[in-house]
């Protein structure tokens, strides 16, 4: 079936890239605040096979960069220095998981030069390495406000659902004045309700908890609309007959019926909350530097002349089009699953 | 399919006594928004003795079903009581309520809506022993597995979800579930009606075996007076929302007095009268 | 009639709540305009002290609040500190701006979405609805920023259109036809760049609302009268698919305004967006409850506009009260 392959392709996808996210130290040649000063917006490293002699190497080498003494501020190849790729190499220490210290990287170059496969931002930092640790903070931003969204969107839309009465009122009033308010204004508000100069993890905490705690009111209505019906189901009605408490009858029988939306409600708010994160660091209010998120990275193309002349700037932002590409057909397929489950 | 008489002789304590009970709901007036109440049953008096089968008759929509649900103390009624083995249970709180109602069961009409369909029929029948602390987890399961010999459900189906039962096999799923807690009275809510008619027969008589085997007490709600003149030992006719006539089977059947249960009775196709419009 | 008064109570209720909870929201700020201030050795405490209660700033929570409320409703919405001018007019302003941009973007991205969800709801399956299909797809993954920064690299790049602000140098002043010319040259990149955004939802939901109107009865039976297909679909289908397309349109209001956000800021448009951003980096109190009030006021505006549209298109409402 097409649809199970295009599912299992995008779950692929997205494995591989958290994978290379969580272990960032180890994928990225560099770490992100290691600047090279003499670099500054060096375009991406080109990988060769054929040498200037026209002899093939299987393993990939890079040139050195020097000056272009034709077109200054620009780089050439330099010819005269080749330096081949290698992989499992010693690199600059980091720590695994903030406890063990290795120095072991994926892939790097021999010598004293420098592998820069998404080029580098005005102050020599490699990028590719940036873009991996940035996503660590972009993409932990998302899944766990997206997390934090829909469990408060269970414990209310369950209570409101399942209690009724004016429980229900006074939760889904809530709920509206929530969505009464655009959401990037509030965010922003918030933002604004924050010191503007905090240590970065409260930064990052703060922010995660402002975007779930401002995001549960569609979830909530979602899954308050799947108790109401599933309550009133027969087997719930047999289950009291029992004597089942009201806990019972919610986790048992009410509340599984609604895994489907919550899957669903998960694989669309992360991208939205990735992409939240990555707009409030854009506008330079969320992670600051040196720390990298997507959203920094991306900052520095409101610069006319970046935006117009380095085009590997662009980069972060182009591969963020495949993983919510993954994450949105993840959605519609579990939508479609369980569209066809519930009876 | 006869009934037999009382087993405990000389329990002259009736099972349940249901006086006064009545059901109306507040409504308003869509536009006017004016209160009335609309009534599913009024003043309903029921005496029901130990190892009787009790038929409720009359047409749908009498508020049998919601007669049923009260009297399984699913829904609350608002006026009357209901006394079980002398006590009211609408008296009771919520906690002295809870080991009472392992003694009524209620069986649905429709067995497909009555049962999770995630669950497998094991865990089905185990969860009242598991709501009621009865046991461990292997000794729920084997006991399981035991009333769905009783019913005549094979053993190895015991992994089965619902759906992959059929219709006759779900409602003896259903059954099998409601004695999980060795009640002592059974409602069935047009439990029959779903089935088809060799299902019927083969259910009702799995119910005559099982309360030979269990003491039970049955109420029958019915619309197919045929069928009940086959098993009940006492039918109550119940027409706009009142219980009209209460009497021995046999006795209503031979002599019916209210208006409304002649209308039934002969409204009720015999085999004369269906040669009869044949031939004409 | 009494649909309408209820909607419009439940309006004025919602914005209150949400004035409320905006005012709470920047009431736990821990920090404040003063704290710059606070730094400067040369300026001493009774300094700053004195201006707060000036401002007013150092009255207990309900007191500030009601203030607050009443001179808003006055007209007065406060003080701007950093710009030094009352937020009112400044605000005015913004404001207009950026119901110029987002009313011109939602006419265009409705514009767009009609025929196009029409298009392929009558197509339905064939060639023109599966493109349809991927381009908007496709739309929905490239993220807003993306799209944006592409535009202004566009702008930037090949120098068709202006890289931002509303206005060019010199034209203030000139008659108000080159004026206007003006302002829609500026207004064509961020205008069709939150039209693009918001196209693929539109589009879709107006297919589906339109398929689901098409297989109704009464289409089939006007087909059966021979009817010819482009009149049925918009004379006869789209008015019948009208119900939740209204209903999206309240709800897309609320997206437009965040989404016009970025735009404003990445273009350089001088709306509210800008304004926000501003001042809280400076910390401006004042202005940032003002501008979040007014986009939920929009915002609440919006839905209960959509609310009246239905109220008058769909005579089922009107005789079935709530």
């Amino acid at each position: 079936m097409k649809a199970r392959r295009k599912l299992w392709a995008a779950l692929i996808l997205l494995a591989a890239f958290h994978g290379l996210i969580l272990f960032a130290g180890f994928f990225a040649p560099y770490g992100f605040a290691v600047q090279d000063r003499d670099m500054p917006f060096a375009p991406p490293t080109r990988l060769h096979f054929t040498d200037a002699r026209d002899r093939f190497h299987l393993r990939p080498f890079v040139y050195g960069l020097k000056d272009d003494p034709a077109n200054p501020g620009a780089y050439a190849a330099d010819t005269t220095q080749a330096y081949s790729l290698r992989f499992f190499v010693q690199g600059s220490p980091y720590k695994i998981a903030g406890i063990f210290e290795t120095h072991l990287h994926f892939i790097g170059v021999s010598g004293d030069n420098r592998l820069f496969l998404m080029g580098t931002d005005g102050y020599g930092r490699d990028q590719l390495s940036r873009f991996l640790y940035g996503g660590q903070i972009s993409l932990l931003a998302g899944l766990l406000a997206a997390a934090l969204s829909v469990l408060l969107g269970i414990l209310v839309g369950s209570l409101a659902g399942f209690y009724g009465g004016w429980i229900d009122e006074l939760l889904m009033r809530g709920s509206e004045i929530f969505l009464a308010l655009p959401w990037l204004y509030l965010l922003f508000a918030v933002r604004a309700a924050l010191p503007l100069q905090i240590a970065e993890w409260q930064v990052f905490l703060l922010l995660v908890a402002v975007m779930g705690l401002i995001g549960w009111a569609r979830p909530a209505r979602l899954i308050r609309g799947v108790v109401l019906s599933a309550k009133e189901r027969k087997f719930v009605l047999a289950a009291r007959g029992f004597g089942a408490s009201d806990a019972h009858l919610l986790l048992k029988h009410v509340l599984p019926q609604t895994y489907g939306v919550i899957l669903t409600q998960i694989a669309l708010l992360i991208p939205q909350y990735v992409l939240a994160e990555v707009t409030l660091s854009f506008l330079g209010l969320g992670v600051g530097e040196p720390m990298a998120s997507w959203g920094t990275l991306l900052s520095s193309l409101q610069q006319y002349y970046i935006l117009s002349s380095y085009w590997w700037m662009f980069l972060p932002a182009l591969l963020l089009i495949p993983l919510f590409l993954a994450y949105y057909t993840t959605a519609d397929a579990l939508q479609e699953r369980f569209k066809s489950v519930s009876l | 399919m006869r009934a037999h008489a009382q087993f405990e002789a000389g329990t002259h304590e009736p099972l349940m006594r249901v006086a006064g009970l009545s059901k109306r709901y507040a409504q308003r007036r869509p536009l006017t928004r004016a209160p009335f109440t609309i009534s599913a049953f009024e003043d309903v008096n029921l005496t029901i003795c130990r190892g009787t089968t009790l038929a409720i008759v009359g047409e749908s929509g009498a508020g049998k079903s919601t007669l049923a649900k009260c009297m399984a103390l699913l829904e609350k009624p608002t006026a009357g009581e209901i006394r079980f083995e002398g006590e009211n249970l609408l008296e009771l709180n919520r906690k002295a309520l809870f080991p009472v109602r392992r003694a009524i069961q209620l069986i649905f009409q429709d067995p497909t809506s009555a049962l999770n369909p995630r669950l497998t029929a094991e865990e089905i029948i185990a969860e009242p022993l598991a709501i009621q602390k009865i046991s461990t987890k292997d000794g729920r399961r084997m006991r399981a597995q035991e009333l769905m010999e009783q019913v005549g459900l094979p053993a190895r189906s015991a992994c089965k979800r619902p759906l992959e039962f059929s219709g006759g096999q779900r409602q003896r799923l259903a059954i099998a579930r409601a004695l999980a807690l060795e009640p002592k009275l059974l409602i069935l809510d047009e439990a029959l009606s779903s089935l088809d008619l060799l299902n019927q027969q083969m259910i009702l008589k799995l119910l005559a075996d099982l309360r030979a085997a269990h003491s039970l007490t049955y109420i029958h709600i019915s619309h197919d007076l045929r069928m009940v003149s086959e098993f009940a030992d006492e039918v109550a006719v119940m027409s706009r929302r009142r219980i009209v006539e209460h009497k021995p089977a046999a006795e209503l059947f031979a002599c019916p007095e209210h208006p409304d249960t002649k209308a039934l009775l002969a409204a009720m196709p015999s085999l004369e009268s269906i040669c009869l419009r044949r031939l004409a | 009639m009494r649909y309408i008064g209820r909607r419009i109570i439940h309006a004025v209720l919602l914005l209150l709540a949400v004035s409320f909870f905006s005012f709470l929201l920047l009431q736990l700020a821990p920090g404040d305009f003063f704290d710059a201030m606070r730094l400067n050795p040369q300026i001493s405490q009774q300094t700053i002290q004195s201006i707060r209660s000036e401002y007013g700033l150092d009255k207990p929570l309900p007191i500030r609040y009601e203030h607050w409320l009443r001179s808003m409703l006055k007209g007065d919405l406060g003080y701007s500190l950093a710009s030094n001018s009352p937020v009112a007019p400044l605000l005015r302003v913004r404001a207009r701006n950026t119901l110029l941009l987002s009313g011109t973007a939602t006419l265009l991205a409705w514009m767009l979405a009609l025929p196009i969800g029409v298009w392929s709801a009558a197509k339905r399956g064939g060639w023109g609805d599966r493109i349809g299909n991927i381009a908007t797809s496709a739309i929905l993954t490239v993220p807003d920023l993306l799209l944006f920064l592409g535009l202004l690299l566009l702008a930037v790049r090949t120098g068709w259109f202006p890289t931002g602000g509303m206005i060019s140098p010199g034209i203030d002043g000139a008659d108000f036809w080159s004026e206007a010319k003006d302002i829609a040259f500026h207004l064509v990149l961020p205008a069709l760049g939150l039209a693009v955004v918001m196209l693929p939802v539109l589009a879709r939901h107006v297919r589906s609302a339109t398929i689901e109107a098409l297989e109704s009865p009464f289409i089939r039976a006007a087909r059966g009268h021979g009817i010819p297909r482009a009149r049925l679909l918009f004379r006869y289908a789209l008015p019948a698919a009208s119900n939740p397309l209204i209903s999206l349109f309240g709800f897309s209001v609320a997206t437009m305004l965040s989404t016009s956000m970025l735009a404003e800021v990445i273009l350089s448009w001088p709306g509210l967006g800008p304004l926000l951003i501003e001042s809280i980096f400076s910390r401006d109190v004042y202005v940032v409850i003002a501008v979040v009030m007014l986009s939920s006021v929009f915002l609440v505006m919006g839905n209960l506009l959509a609310d009246l549209l239905l109220f008058a298109s769909d005579p089922r409402i009107r005789t079935g009260g709530e």
